[in-house]
C-alpha cells in the first residue's frame, strides 16, 4: 500500500520537475509563473495595467497581420457569393416588397406606430448628430468568438480618448460598449454578451427596462413591469438612464421567441468592419 | 547542403504542432459553430497539447504551451494566466499518463483525456468565478468540453498519419 503510493509521489514529482530534450522550463515553475501572472492580474495595479496595455496592443497588431489572409479569404468568398447569389436575392426581394406593397398602410394602428416611430428616430438621429463631433471611427481588428465571450477588438484606444464605458455605434445602431482601453486599441463588449446589461426604452410606450446579453445572438429584454405586454416588432431605443449612454440611440426590434423577449439587432455583430466610439463625458471607471 | 536542408526540413516539420498551437491562439481561427449548430464548439488546443505531450513531448515544450496560453487570454479578454494554467493541467496529464502507461493506444489515450479536460476546467471554473467579474454559461462550458472529448479520436487519426507521414514510428 505504501510502495503504491510512493510511486504515485515519484510519478507526479517527475511529470512536474522533469525536463526533457525540449522543455526548458519545468511544469512546476510554469504552473507557479502562471499562478503568479494570473494573481498579479486579478489585483489593480498601474504597473500591471501598464504591462497588459503593451502586451495587448503587440499581440493584437501581430494577430491582426496573422489574420489578414483569412480576411483577405472570407472578403473574395463572400464577394464570390454576393456574386452568384444576387439573381435569386433579386427575385426573392421582388416577392417580398409585393408582399409588403399588398399590405394594408391605411390601418389606424400602423399608421399611428409609424408616425411615433419616425419621431423617435427623429429624436435618435438628433441625439447622434448632435455628438457627430464627438464620434471617432475605428476599424475591428479582431472579432474572435468564444463560446463564453462576445467582444471584438478596435484599431483605437487611450491615445483616442477613447475610455471604458463609452457606447460604441455602428451605421447609427448601439452595438455594445468599451471594456478594456489600450494605448492603440480597444475592447468593446457586444450586446450579446452575457456580461452586458443595458437600460433601455421602449419608445411607443415609454417603458424602461434593461437588454441582457445571453451569450447569444439576440439579447432579451429584462425588468419589464408586471403583466406588461409587448408586441413584436417593436423598436428599442437606449434611455440613458445610467448617465453613460446618450439617450435615443437605436437598438433592435423586438421578437418573441418561446415566451422571451428577445431584442433583433439592428447592426448585425457578425458583419462588422468600422464602428463609431461616441465619446461621452461620462464614461465610467470599472464596470466590468 | 543537403545536410542543411535536411535539417531545416526536420525541424520544419517539427515545429509544425508549436505553429499550429500559436496560429489557434493569435488568430481569428475559431474552433466554434455556434453559426451553424448552436451548441457546438471544442478546445482544439487542449487536444494538441494533449496529443503531442501524450505522444512525443519533444515537439511541444511547456514553455511554448505557456506562451500560447497568455496569448490566447489576450485575445480572448481572459484574465492573464487562466488559459496558460488550464494548458499546464493538460500537459501535466499528459505527462502523468505518459509515465503511468506501459502501453497507448487510442482507447487509454481517450478516456485518460476525459481527466485532462475535467481538471483543466475546473480550473478554469474556479479561476474565473473566483477572481474575476467574467460570467460565464456552465451548460456552454459543459457543451465545450463534450465536443473536446468527443472530436480527439478524430484528430488523434489526423495527428497519427501525420506522425506516420514523417516516417515516425507511432508505437515507440
Amino acid at each position: 500500500m505504501s510502495a503504491s503510493r510512493d510511486d504515485f509521489g515519484i510519478v507526479i514529482r517527475s511529470a512536474l520537475l522533469q525536463r526533457g530534450a525540449r522543455q526548458k522550463f519545468s511544469l512546476f515553475f510554469l504552473i507557479c509563473l502562471s499562478g503568479l501572472i494570473f494573481f498579479l492580474d486579478s489585483f489593480p495595479s498601474k504597473v500591471m495595467d501598464k504591462a497588459r496595455s503593451v502586451l495587448n496592443d503587440g499581440i493584437y497588431v501581430t494577430s491582426s497581420v496573422a489574420t489578414s489572409p483569412i480576411r483577405g479569404f472570407s472578403y473574395l468568398k463572400e464577394k464570390t457569393k454576393l456574386h452568384f447569389f444576387t439573381y435569386s436575392e433579386n427575385k426573392i426581394l421582388k416577392e417580398e416588397l409585393k408582399k409588403f406593397k399588398e399590405q394594408d398602410f391605411k390601418s389606424e394602428y400602423l399608421s399611428t406606430e409609424n408616425k411615433n416611430l419616425k419621431k423617435a428616430i427623429e429624436s435618435s438621429q438628433t441625439a447622434i448628430e448632435n455628438n457627430t463631433q464627438d464620434n471617432i471611427s475605428a476599424k475591428v481588428l479582431l472579432d474572435k468568438e468564444s463560446p463564453f465571450l462576445k467582444s471584438i477588438i478596435v484599431s483605437k484606444g487611450s491615445r483616442a480618448g477613447i475610455k471604458k464605458g463609452m457606447p460604441v455605434i455602428n451605421e447609427g445602431y448601439l452595438i455594445g460598449k468599451v471594456v478594456e482601453v489600450n494605448y492603440l486599441s480597444s475592447r468593446i463588449l457586444l450586446l450579446g454578451d452575457l456580461n452586458s446589461k443595458i437600460p433601455i426604452i421602449i419608445e411607443k410606450f415609454g417603458i424602461h427596462a434593461i437588454l441582457s446579453g445571453f451569450g447569444e445572438k439576440r439579447p432579451r429584454l429584462e425588468y419589464l413591469p408586471e403583466g406588461f405586454e409587448l408586441s413584436e416588432a417593436t423598436t428599442v431605443f437606449t434611455s440613458g438612464k445610467d448617465g453613460i449612454f446618450p439617450p435615443g440611440i437605436p437598438v433592435g426590434k423586438t421578437i418573441i421567441d418561446k415566451g422571451l423577449i428577445e431584442v433583433d439587432l439592428f447592426a448585425d455583430p457578425d458583419q462588422l468592419s468600422f464602428v463609431n466610439v461616441i465619446l461621452t463625458e461620462s464614461s465610467i471607471k470599472e464596470q466590468f | 547542403m543537403a545536410i542543411i536542408f535536411k535539417n531545416f526540413r526536420s525541424k520544419l516539420i517539427n515545429s509544425v504542432p508549436i505553429i499550429f498551437l500559436y496560429f489557434l491562439s493569435i488568430t481569428e481561427i475559431d474552433t466554434q459553430f455556434s453559426n451553424y449548430f448552436q451548441i457546438l464548439s471544442f478546445n482544439l488546443q487542449f487536444i494538441i497539447i494533449y496529443y503531442w505531450v501524450l505522444r512525443d513531448p519533444s515537439v511541444l515544450g511547456n514553455g511554448h504551451v505557456f506562451f500560447a496560453g497568455i496569448i490566447n487570454d489576450v485575445i480572448m479578454g481572459l484574465p492573464m494566466g487562466t488559459s496558460p494554467l488550464t494548458y499546464l493541467v493538460v500537459s501535466f496529464m499528459g505527462i502523468y499518463i505518459r509515465n503511468v502507461t506501459v502501453k497507448m493506444t487510442l482507447f487509454t489515450d481517450w478516456f485518460t483525456f476525459i481527466l485532462a479536460i475535467f481538471f483543466a476546467n475546473l480550473i478554469y471554473l474556479i479561476l474565473i468565478s473566483n477572481f474575476s467579474n467574467v460570467a460565464i454559461t456552465y451548460l456552454d462550458l459543459f457543451y465545450n468540453s463534450l465536443f473536446t472529448f468527443l472530436f480527439y479520436p478524430l484528430f488523434w487519426v489526423i495527428f497519427n498519419s501525420y506522425r506516420a507521414l514523417l516516417g515516425v514510428r507511432i508505437h515507440d
